[in-house]
């Protein structure tokens, strides 16, 4: 695959502590700040909190995880106000069908569900609405409003670029592994697909953006095994 | 652990510490396995880029807000949620039992329709109100028959018991045209005939008296 104009200098994309190791590159064994645990006893409490219509629990869930949902919206949809709608409806959802909750996965991991569903149907209506205007300033809009101030913003737009190429499913698989920190135990609950269809996802997708961000390899770089 | 650099990718995808670890150990011998070990990692840190948790309470309340709109607008069938308490079987019986107790009141108000005497027997039928007004039409005939014996005696101004007739009759008649002329607006009446008939009947007995007076 070739690097689709988005190639930048590794000195640009590669923070001094790459080179120290990142935990997240290994299988999961160190966990996350924000991993979430299936069925711990505060899951188990936001979720009866939830079920019992108790608005402090809506507001702890958000205080949990609130700044992380709107994050992935985000990245999944690439606009902010889409986000914060997304984040919104999620909790209007998660409301509404609290009861159908049975605990086969964590509450966080469902939420998350339905954040991503909710992202896939806002994506759907969008690109309807989209279909039907037909103006070029949609067509010229880029997928990502501003992010995290900061960010840098050649890397962070070249990343935005490549991960746009990917499939659906390895765009949600690197966001939610590489990004929002989830293990493949629980992507594979979230996008109920297998442990191993997430492993493999997520290789692929490294793989392509590797490609697509891949620097000009020195002429001897390919000798010694 | 021997690792070469055929093993790279499987242990990118699905590699345990102890693989990465020797993985590591040969990339320090190995330029090309060391630039793709990098080049992996960098993307993972350059995924942080990507993430940002800045805290936004306007975003909550406006979430709360809808929360608690939503939960006002589908409180009454919240409430009625007490209904899945119950096990299925018992959710069966209680329908099943709702059904019956319908059926039941259908079949009691279908037969309470059909009974004769009922309220809503007061509203003739067509049919059966073309067969009254022929008889009243026909009671009229023989009434003003009746009357019209009765009125020589009548005109006579002598005797006060005959001034009396004079004025009941004149009653009776005031209230028999009023009756007729609401009748006549809402003719399935059956109340209205009835009280009506009863007018009639009274003037008849008052005429027969009259014409007994006579004798």
């Amino acid at each position: 695959m070739g690097s689709v104009g988005l190639t930048l200098p590794w000195e640009h994309r590669i923070s001094p502590m790459a080179d120290q190791g990142d935990g997240r590159v290994e299988p999961e064994i160190e966990a996350q700040p924000n991993q979430t645990t299936n069925a711990s006893p505060a899951d188990a409490a936001l979720a009866a909190g939830c079920l019992a219509g108790d608005m402090r629990a809506y507001e702890r869930l958000y205080s949990l995880q609130g700044a992380r949902m709107r994050n992935l919206a985000r990245n999944l949809l690439g606009s902010q106000t889409d986000a914060e709608d997304a984040v919104q409806e999620t909790f209007l959802k998660i409301q509404r069908s609290i009861r159908s909750f049975r605990g086969h996965s964590s509450f966080v991991t469902w939420a998350f569900r339905i954040l991503v569903n909710t992202c896939h149907d806002i994506r759907r209506s969008r690109t309807r609405r989209r279909e039907q205007v037909q103006t070029d300033q949609d067509e010229a809009k880029p997928l990502g409003e501003p992010r995290a101030p900061g960010a840098h913003p050649s890397l962070r737009l070249a990343l935005e670029r490549a991960l746009t190429t990917l499939t659906k499913h390895q765009r949600e698989v690197f966001l939610l592994y590489e990004v929002e920190g989830f293990r493949h135990a629980e992507i594979a609950s979230l996008l109920e697909i297998s442990e191993t269809a997430s492993k493999n996802t997520l290789f692929q997708a490294k793989k392509s953006l590797r490609s697509m961000l891949e620097p000009p390899r020195s002429a001897d770089a390919g000798g010694a095994r | 652990m021997n690792i070469t650099c055929a093993d790279r990718d499987r242990i990118f995808m699905d590699g345990s510490a102890e693989e990465w670890a020797a993985l590591e150990q040969h990339a320090e011998s190995c330029a090309e396995c060391s630039e793709e070990l990098r080049a992996w990692k960098s993307i993972s840190i350059a995924a942080e880029e990507l993430r940002d948790y800045k805290e936004d309470q306007a975003l909550w309340a406006k979430i709360e807000g809808s929360l608690r709109e939503n939960a006002r607008r589908h409180g009454f069938w919240t409430r009625l949620e007490f209904w899945r308490a119950f096990p299925i079987g018992w959710q069966a019986a209680l329908a099943g039992a709702l059904v019956l107790a319908l059926a039941l009141a259908g079949v009691y108000v279908f037969i309470e329709r059909n009974t004769p005497g009922n309220a809503s027997d007061k509203l003739l039928k067509n049919s059966a109100l073309a067969e009254v007004e022929r008889t009243e039409r026909d009671y009229m005939k023989a009434i003003d028959k009746l009357a019209a014996d009765a009125q020589p005696q009548l005109d006579s101004p002598s005797s006060p018991l005959m001034a009396s007739y004079r004025e009941k009759l004149t009653v009776l008649d005031s209230a028999i045209d009023e009756l007729r002329a609401e009748a006549g607006q809402n003719p399935s009446n059956a109340h209205l005939r009835y009280q009506l008939l009863a007018m009639y009947q009274e003037k008849q007995e008052t005429l027969r008296e009259v014409l007994e007076t006579k004798r």
